[in-house]
């Protein structure tokens, strides 16, 4: 080959494409491949250069594996564009996935996947039945990767044609690389796919771990990564498997370690002898480290990794703490996580070392690292009573240095130790008081303001010190306004003299008349009102005792820390979020038809009611619902709603009464497994748009399910959706599609959601409020309810040994009672079916005099378990139920959702 | 899985672009150049590696001054992401021979069968050199190998003595000598990272080696060769115990905190002999990573004086002892110091008749820098510098000042004491004698001197 291949981004400056097409269509072979990479060369700088669709598919045949390729490159890349230009390609594909050569048979294959178009798609079949049982391991490796891919595009054609058993049969090759890439496949299909398809067994166990000393380091990452899923029986299997994948931890590949800790950790859980779990916890600690001497990129993996795994097993790494400090040319991430694991793994032992290298990095020039640093010596003087006051020591020093945002951010930590170790430590209050004039940062100067205001009566002069304060009171931020305020009552309830008194007055006029922060206002007014009608109880409420603070070091919730734990070594672990907080599955095709095959309970008997709704012609409004999960999901919507726009209030209150009509359930269910949807935004209220709408869940995943039914004179379009602050931080997964709405015509869709997004404080609530806007229409605000029951997971189902465990583990006090009399069990059978199908799981039944005690489990994301008692008369009304959870707060929810479940 | 590669330049150019899934937007590098190059108001901070931009995860590692990007939306392993990341980037190498911007561009076609090869559909197939070799077609296309940037540790043989062939880091794996027959020559480098931190009296607070063994192969037909290590060299501290009468004098056995070592190597006889034996496959790639907290000498001693010489004046002394044999030399030595923050002037004093030194106070970031560009074993060497401030200070000076931070390079020379005792290629013939280069280097890592 001559030349450059950057020869081929220059560009002449006219007629760029004629150029190319003549050279594409030229008799010489070598002048063709150049002028195919000339085309490459502009896609990849992003020309458009689609209109060479046919000239460069025309160069396809040749047997020039380089040519081929390139060629292959740029179908790949524009065969959606022009699906009917694409098919010019097949005869080739076909050809070539039969060609002697197993590289062509494999790229045949591995491009044809790669092609998103049905027509390619059909063609691709039958060589991949072929490809799948090839003689070379090459093509068979890659022909396991394109299930995966024709997965990706028609789900229903990969089981028909039984690719997943072909699939599942290359488990057992003999060539490790093809046993690594169908495992690869199958665990993505298993994801993405509604039933099980790749399970576990402790056969396929064994031959994994087999394979796995032969595979690529790459390879073993899938096969531990896949593996991780398996549940060993009992301790002796979980040591077995220990056993044989320990070897891993001696890998080069961060990613094969990583892998190995992740499925060891699992395995420990089971396993009870206490030497055999110190001794895995020694040989974990070395490979642990030595991930520190990889790239920083990686190191900042391991550390976030090796955050969590402490937070569990604080053993492992107590004596590695030196590793943790920081180095002189750590990237900054790095040393931000060091700090907090060497927080973590601070104890009494080794509290000097570490003190001593805060302090070290407390002098840093780094500013956002050297806050850190001050933080973190305050939290060990929390965490360790015991190194308090040398902590608090080593604040003092560097607070001498007078360096400012040193000075503050130990201010801010001072604070938190007053509140933590009450009447210990006043006496440094003088030397803090010495930096006041220098506080320029809201947080330090409301921690100041909070000390003076604490300890009024030991400071001589804290009236003159807020008096300096307040002089700016209207210009400071609201943080500081409220401390200021705060602080004021307080000095005036521990000093009623004049100086305080006429010091309040200022405040609260300013903090009533003068703002228009709300917070503020309403805080102050309380005040005010409570010192002028009762001083005393003034006094109970603003000085009461505090709560001490605790430690937050091991600030995860325990059940977030499970699931996290269980998702070692992935994103998860990195983000420190359960998955389902970040992964927003794109499912852009419609593929899963396969609800009538697998209904899930409440569809059971109801599998012909297509054929029942045809016969009375009743779906007119198929064209409508074209929203594109809709199209997925019902093949043919409930006519009754989107039939009857004329009067929808009566329908939607008929329907959201409970038992009313018992025509109308029947109807609903024979008409569609989709039921008809609450109202939240009448017609009424939105000038002619009605919206209807219900959380609902379905495939393990919460969606909106939404009808949009336009009674106005005009089109709509332009829908979009937002959610605000909720206790489970619902929050839409997808943007809300929605096609132009005719007037007189409806849309319905299924809006993905995903929880922790944006949480709101406070008490748990149920309320969701929702804003609608389209492009015609004001913004529409409307209040919707969470039921609790579409957050219960698949996965909620405990064995009774662990349900029994786990209800004596848990606390009297989280348990949780309420009647429901207005409820009745009249068959049990069907009410067990009807929770199941919400993911609440029948565990066992007794008897108790006349009473049925049913027991059953479900499970809230992030992995919250709630244990359920029903006490009931069959048949009659009243039903008691006691739950026991370790988060008894939202109790009240759960109790709502089991109403509204019982009452269905 | 991953969902898309690419390669951006310093700038933010897209030089090599590869979507495998279609389920990220094409707008992806430009949002992730947006996000890292803002990823602090202040354009300060460094971003992560991993990161969420509206539901797409975006892996990074830098490489020569280019961006090397991953994107995905699932839950994968980020480990495995990084480290691919940075073997594609191995890959390019030893098939480009060099790898920057220019090289990327030259050969663009061949990097994109790379990368066909290297991940389909989102999964990694294989990222060894050797195997590559089978599927892929095109040849490289060798740029000038001058004025580039390192790539590798090993890169710093290049700037190296005359002994060793500084141009074979830089020779492509596949591609032909311009004369025709390749030179048969094996290099095997024990490059180790020595991190030390000193306390203000001098004591040793933390020490560390982090080492790699080395090895870039140009035997044809893949001859197995057998790698001696120290015989008595020991791994993990729990197997001191017996040994403890030799390891704790410190003049006995090595003893590695752990190691790991390549897929390639067999370690059949490594518990009896420490031998390690491989068939090494083509590329460069690590033998065996190793780790060590063991106490070894350091080879630099740094005494540092700070002392304040009148109202808004004081003098800085930093005496560098080099605690090496005098047969060998370190070289690109750099003394750093940071300053108090109201430092104005700074006026250095050298010794008499230093060559090859050169001092600066960089005034952006208050910092003294003390370039060497070679110190002789045995040899001191000190700095006098002048401050003047432009306030006075709060009281303690030291407590503003420092820590000094050394980096420096010493070929022919291992902290560790980890020897390869010997190379042995499994011999064709009795004429076939390939060239054996068996190489040491020692780098600074964190090497500190609190004041």
């Amino acid at each position: 080959m001559s030349g450059h291949d950057s020869k081929y981004f220059s560009t002449t400056k006219k007629g760029e494409i004629p150029e190319l097409k003549e050279e594409l269509n030229s008799q010489y072979k070598d002048k063709r491949k150049d002028a195919v990479k000339k085309v490459i060369a502009a896609m990849t700088v992003g020309k458009d250069v689609s209109s060479l669709f046919t000239d460069v598919v025309n160069c396809m045949q040749t047997e020039n594996l380089e040519l081929k390729k390139l060629v292959y490159l740029y179908l790949i890349n524009y065969a959606k564009s022009q699906p009917d230009l694409a098919i010019l390609a097949v005869n080739t594909f076909v050809k070539d996935s039969q060609d002697p050569n197993p590289l062509i048979r494999a790229l045949a294959v591995r491009t044809m996947g790669c092609i998103r178009v049905d027509k390619i798609t059909e063609y691709l079949c039958d060589p991949l039945q072929r490809c799948l049982k090839d003689d070379d391991p090459y093509v068979r490796k890659t022909a396991a990767i394109c299930v995966a891919k024709l997965y990706d595009i028609n789900a229903e054609l990969v089981e028909d044609r039984g690719f997943l058993e072909s699939l599942k049969d290359l488990i057992s090759d003999n060539n490790p690389m093809v046993v690594a890439n169908a495992v690869a496949a199958l665990a993505e299909i298993e994801e993405n796919s509604s039933r099980p398809i790749f399970e576990i067994t402790s056969h396929t166990l064994s031959k994994l771990l087999t394979a796995l000393n032969e595979c690529t380091e790459w390879g073993q990452v899938f096969i531990l990564d896949a593996l991780s899923r398996y549940k060993a029986a009992d301790a002796r299997e979980a040591e077995n498997i220990v056993e044989r994948v320990t070897p891993r931890l001696q890998h080069a590949n961060c990613a094969v370690v990583l892998s190995a800790v992740k499925m060891i950790l699992q395995q420990m859980e089971l396993i009870t002898s206490t030497d055999v779990v110190r001794n895995l916890c020694k040989k974990m600690a070395p490979p642990l480290v030595t991930l520190l001497s990889a790239e920083p990129e990686i190191q900042y993996v391991a550390l976030r990794n090796i955050n969590l795994i402490v937070q569990r097993r604080p053993t492992i790494l107590a004596h590695e703490i030196k590793v943790f400090f920081c180095k002189y040319n750590d990237p900054i991430y790095v040393k931000m996580e060091k700090l907090e694991i060497m927080i973590k793994l601070a104890s009494d032992r080794n509290i000097d070392q570490v003190l001593l290298e805060f302090k070290e990095y407390a002098t840093e020039v780094d500013v956002d690292f050297v806050r850190k640093a001050v933080r973190a010596i305050g939290r060990c003087a929390i965490k360790l009573e015991r190194a308090a006051e040398r902590c608090i020591s080593v604040l003092l020093e560097l607070i001498k240095i007078k360096v400012n945002y040193v000075v503050q951010e130990a201010i801010i930590v001072i604070k938190d130790i007053f509140r933590r170790y009450p009447n210990t430590y006043e006496s440094i209050i003088a030397t803090l008081c010495e930096s006041l004039d220098t506080l320029d940062e809201p947080e330090a100067k409301a921690s100041m303001i909070w000390i003076i205001g604490e300890y009024a009566e030991r400071i001589d002069n804290a009236d003159e010190l807020l008096e300096s304060f307040l002089e700016s009171f209207p210009e400071e931020p609201a943080q500081v306004q409220l401390q200021l305020l705060t602080a004021t009552v307080k000095l005036f309830l521990k000093k009623p003299t004049e100086g305080p008194q006429q010091m309040i007055q200022v405040v609260l006029n300013n903090a009533t008349v003068e703002t228009d922060n709300p917070d503020l206002r309403d805080r102050a007014y309380i005040y005010w009102r409570l010192l002028s009608t009762d001083p005393e109880a003034a006094k109970d409420v603003v000085l009461a005792e505090k709560p001490v603070i605790s430690d937050d070091s091991n600030q995860l919730d325990p059940s977030l820390l499970d699931e996290l734990l269980a998702n070692i070594a992935t994103l998860s672990s990195v983000y420190h979020k359960p998955p389902e907080a970040f992964v927003t599955r794109v499912k852009t095709t419609a593929s899963r038809t396969d609800d009538e095959d697998y209904p899930n309970g409440s569809e059971q008997g109801y599998s012909d009611a297509p054929t029942h709704v045809a016969d009375e012609g009743a779906s007119p409004q198929t064209s409508s619902s074209n929203a594109p999960y809709a199209a997925t999901r019902q093949p043919a919507p409930p006519p009754a709603a989107p039939v009857s726009p004329p009067v929808p209030d009566l329908l939607g209150d008929l329907i959201g009464l409970d038992n009313s009509a018992a025509i109308v359930p029947a109807d609903q269910d024979a008409a569609s497994p989709v039921p008809a949807l609450p109202v939240v935004l009448p017609a009424s209220t939105g000038q002619g748009l009605q919206i209807s709408a219900e959380l609902t869940r379905q495939d393990g995943q919460v969606f909106y399910s939404m009808l949009f039914e336009n009674n106005t004179q005009i089109p709509l379009d332009g829908f979009m959706i937002q959610f605000n602050k909720n206790t489970f931080g619902l929050a839409a997964g997808g943007a809300l599609q929605v096609p132009q709405l005719q007037p007189g015509t409806s849309g319905r869709t299924l809006l993905p959601m995903v929880l922790f997004q944006n949480m709101s404080a406070g008490p748990p609530s149920s309320l969701l409020q929702v804003a609608v806007k389209n492009n015609q229409q004001p913004v529409w605000y409307f209040n919707d309810k969470i039921s609790l029951h579409v957050l219960f997971t698949e996965d909620g189902r405990m064995e009774r040994g662990s349900f029994l465990e786990t209800w004596r583990s848990l606390p009297d006090s989280n348990e949780v009672l309420k009647d429901l009399p207005g409820v009745v069990v009249s068959n049990v059978e069907a009410t067990l079916d009807l929770l199941a199908a919400s993911n609440m799981f029948f565990i066992a039944k007794r008897k108790n005099a006349n009473q049925d005690v049913f027991y059953f489990s479900a499970k809230i994301p992030p992995g919250v378990p709630f244990l359920i008692e029903l006490t009931t008369v069959i048949g009659n009304p009243g039903v008691k139920c006691a739950i026991k959870t370790p988060n008894p707060d939202i109790a009240s929810l759960f109790f709502e959702a089991i109403e509204t479940l019982l009452k269905a | 899985m991953i969902s898309q590669f690419f390669v951006l330049s310093q700038r933010g150019d897209n030089i090599v672009f590869r979507d495998y899934r279609g389920e990220v937007q094409k707008g992806s590098a430009e949002i992730f150049f947006r996000k890292v190059k803002f990823w602090k108001d202040d354009g300060e901070e460094e971003a992560p590696p991993v990161f969420n931009v509206d539901g797409v995860n975006y892996f990074h590692v830098k490489v020569v001054g280019l961006l090397f990007v991953a994107t995905t939306r699932v839950n994968v392993s980020p480990s495995l992401v990084l480290e691919l990341l940075q073997r594609i980037a191995r890959v390019i190498k030893d098939y480009l021979g060099v790898l920057n911007e220019d090289s990327l561009r030259k050969n663009f076609v061949l990097v994109y069968e790379l990368l066909d090869e290297v991940i389909d559909f989102g999964y990694v197939q294989t990222t060894s050199t050797e195997v590559l070799k089978s599927y892929v077609f095109n040849e490289p296309i060798v740029v000038d190998a001058v004025r580039l940037q390192p790539l590798s540790p090993a890169a710093i043989f290049m700037q190296g003595t005359k002994r060793m062939p500084g141009t074979a880091v830089t020779k492509s794996v596949v591609a032909n000598e311009p004369g025709g027959r390749k030179r048969e020559e094996i290099f095997v480098d024990i490059i180790e990272k020595i991190s030390v931190t000193f306390s203000s009296s001098g004591y040793i607070l933390t020490s560390e080696i982090d080492g790699t063994i080395q090895m870039k192969s140009y035997l044809t037909g893949n001859p197995e060769i057998r790698l001696a290590l120290n015989d008595d060299l020991l791994i993990g501290k729990g197997g001191r115990s017996i040994y403890d009468y030799r390891s704790s004098t410190g003049s006995g056995a090595v003893v590695l905190d752990d190691c790991n070592f390549h897929e390639s190597v067999r370690l059949d006889s490594f518990d009896v002999d420490r031998t390690l034996s491989l068939v090494p496959p083509d590329g460069e790639f690590p033998v065996m990573n190793y780790r060590m907290t063991q106490e070894f000498k350091p080879p630099f001693r740094i005494n540092t004086l700070v002392e304040e010489a009148g109202a808004l004046k004081a003098e800085v002394i930093i005496k560098i002892s080099a605690e090496f044999s005098a047969s060998i030399t370190a070289n690109t030595i750099v003394v750093e110091m940071p300053l108090p923050k109201y430092t104005t002037r700074v006026s250095f004093g050298l010794e008499p008749g230093a060559v090859g030194q050169r001092t600066d106070f960089k005034e952006a970031n208050r910092r003294l820098e003390w370039g060497l560009k070679k110190i002789v074993g045995g040899s001191e060497h000190t700095l006098r510098a002048k401050l003047t401030f432009s306030q006075e200070s709060h009281g303690n000076i030291t407590k503003e000042v420092g820590p000094v931070n050394m980096t420096f390079t010493i070929p022919m020379y291992n902290a560790s004491k980890l020897q390869v005792k010997y190379l042995q290629i499994a011999k064709k013939s009795s004429t076939y004698n390939p060239y054996r280069w068996v190489r040491y280097v020692t780098q600074a890592n964190s090497y500190v001197a609190r004041i």
